[in-house]
């Protein structure tokens, strides 16, 4: 075999191997009345059903969580944005800079902080906050808002979030899911989800 | 560089990677004769009618537009109010004439960048972000004019003809995708082909500078003043230098841009659209005020889709280039909106300052009141803050964060 086949044979035999389905890369269970910290933070969570933890973040002190897949129910944690970071990594912070948290940043100013970021991160054409309220998370004031947005697939999604900011960092919750049949299929998961966060 | 230098060289570059394009060699031509025969406007194709495809390409090339258009049709994105609709349609019509425009379906669509197509099967896709660029109806129907002359020409399926092979990689994709361990693969699989927002063919350079000549035709021809083809890149130009000078780039990335990615260098084809544009056209109406008039109602909409994609350098360029007009309370305002979620203490003070503009200009404006109060809270004025931010309850006491905002006002309390 000369050598430029052997190569290919190499290069397609690699190929092949990065195709193959890894267990590795395995998503994790988060199972029903276990406690588990949220990226290894103070943030703890016990669920009240079983839930999937998915594999790979989208930034720094995130986590996200699903019951039939990211794209059909969406729980997303930030577990204390610090100052001066985006909510979820920027791809380009020149060309894509993303907006930041910022010790100015006002708990009626969040909504519009995950909005922007939408807008520019997930090219959201239309999104739209329907409701904002104070509320209680972790214990302290917080605020609970709702809203809707159209994603890059077209499909329209609800959301829900609980937010407040405890010594200077910026603590979330959110879900999201396609307005039609799964966001009521499990909202009422998501708020007992959101009621059980604690914070030391 | 000034953009007459900087055109003259890209043109020079462009005359000489381009010769193809004329049909000429280099040897024995030169620069003014080159420059003449470039400004020509493409005499106009005679009119078809109700064209049917024709060949098994254009006919599979239409049988996908038309079931892109099915999804199109039930898209959230497309913008339905019907005076705006209509006003778009009246735009094209007077470009390009009424016989051509009838058969093309226009829709909307609320995506805050420079864009529009044409897809062979004439459905015409306008983009909000064309809308709010556009500075009358002259600017707008010559972008819309430089689509149809794509969709006359038929470049959709010159370049669909030629690839197949693309479309091979495409089914090779899916199958490696369907493979891979993570479903993102398969979702970025997907958006490569995104059915409502058009498929957005690059089409050659020389297309383009077809569609041009074509649609400077149509201008030609029309009641509308020619020259606004120019005026569209030379303001587009300046709105991508703007950007790119706030995020600190030396080179401002064209292709970042849908509409531009594969157009010939702006600064270029202004030149030879200003050439190509009839001289006696300079006197015809651009019909500015109208096109003001019919987009007022969408100005704010348009606007608050644009400040929130965080482009800081063109959303500042789009607005000062609005308040040319005169700064109105709603311009202000959206400064306002802009500079504090930059969020940057001497941000701050000036957003401040900028809602102060807005409400002294109209008293009544909620929003602006919020802005003002917020920003005030934020530099240190806990008590001007609060006056302004009862003033937005006051004005507006069935806001979404009414009861959220209360509770920062002291002996307000919540719901209040």
């Amino acid at each position: 075999m000369t050598l430029p086949s052997l190569r290919a044979l190499v290069a397609l035999w690699l190929l092949a191997l990065a195709c193959l389905p890894l267990t590795a890369q395995a998503h994790k269970l988060r199972e029903s009345g276990v406690s588990v910290a949220v990226d290894d933070s103070p943030l703890t969570v016990t669920p009240s059903r079983d839930w999937n933890r998915l594999d790979g973040n989208i930034g720094k002190h995130t986590e996200r969580w699903t019951i039939d897949g990211a794209q059909l129910n969406d729980v997303t944690f930030y577990a204390g944005i610090e100052p001066g970071k985006p909510l979820v990594r920027e791809r380009s912070k020149k060309r894509e800079p993303l907006p930041k948290f910022s010790t100015a940043t006002l708990l009626v100013e969040v909504p519009e902080l995950l909005e922007t970021t939408y807008r520019t991160y997930k090219n959201s054409g239309s999104f739209k906050v329907t409701t904002i309220e104070p509320g209680q998370f972790l214990g302290r004031e917080a605020v609970h808002f709702t809203y809707e947005f159209v994603d890059q697939d077209e499909l329209t999604r609800q959301g829900e979030a609980r937010a407040a900011i405890i010594a200077g960092r910026l603590y979330m919750i959110s879900f999201e899911a396609p307005r039609l049949h799964y966001f009521e299929a499990v909202i009422a998961q998501f708020r007992k989800l959101a009621d059980s966060a604690t914070l030391p | 560089m000034s953009f007459r230098a900087r055109g003259l060289a890209l043109g020079a570059l462009a005359f000489l990677l381009g010769s193809d394009l004329l049909g000429v060699g280099l040897s024995g031509v030169d620069l003014s004769r080159m420059a003449h025969a470039y400004a020509q406007p493409s005499p106009l194709p005679p009119y078809a009618g109700a064209y049917q495809p024709q060949g098994v390409d254009e006919i599979g090339l239409w049988q996908m537009m038309d079931e892109d258009e099915r999804a199109i049709a039930q898209s959230p994105l497309v913008v339905r109010d019907e005076a705006l609709n209509a006003y778009v349609r009246q735009v094209l019509c007077d470009t390009v004439g009424q016989h051509r425009c009838n058969s093309v379906r226009i829709y909307i669509l609320q995506v805050p960048v420079f864009n529009a197509t044409m897809a062979p099967n004439r459905t015409m896709r306008v983009f909000t972000g064309l809308l709010l660029r556009v500075r009358n109806e002259a600017e707008l129907g010559a972008v819309l004019a430089h689509e149809f002359g794509h969709f006359e020409s038929r470049h959709s399926l010159n370049k669909f003809k030629a690839a197949r092979s693309g479309t091979d990689l495409l089914a090779w994709t899916a199958v490696l995708g369907s493979l891979a361990p993570r479903y993102q693969v398969a979702r970025t699989y997907q958006n490569l082909q995104i059915s409502v927002l058009g498929n957005l063919f690059r089409f050659g350079r020389d297309q383009e500078r077809e569609a041009d000549r074509l649609g400077v035709a149509y201008l030609n021809a029309s009641q509308l003043r020619p020259q606004a083809a120019a005026q569209v890149w030379q303001n587009l130009m300046q709105e991508i230098d703007a950007s790119a000078l706030h995020r600190g780039l030396k080179k401002p990335r064209f292709d970042t841009i849908a509409f531009t990615a594969s157009h010939p260098p702006e600064a270029e084809r202004a030149g030879y659209l200003a050439e190509l544009a009839d001289p006696d056209g300079l006197r015809r109406d651009d019909g500015a005020q109208r096109y003001r008039a019919t987009l007022a109602p969408w100005l704010g909409t348009f606007l608050d889709d644009q400040i929130k994609l965080n482009d800081f350098g063109a959303s500042e360029y789009l607005i000062q280039s609005l308040a040319q007009e005169g700064w109105t309370a709603q311009l202000w305002h959206y400064r306002g909106e802009l500079y504090r979620m930059r969020g940057n203490p001497r941000d701050l003070v000036n957003a401040a300052q900028f809602y102060g503009e807005a409400v002294a200009l109209d008293a009544q404006m909620a929003d602006a009141h919020r802005g003002l109060g917020l920003s005030l809270l934020k530099t240190g004025q806990p008590g001007a803050g609060q006056e302004a931010l009862r003033q937005y309850l006051a004005l507006k006491p069935d806001a979404p964060d009414a009861r959220l905002i209360g509770m920062m006002i002291p002996n307000q309390g919540p719901g209040q």
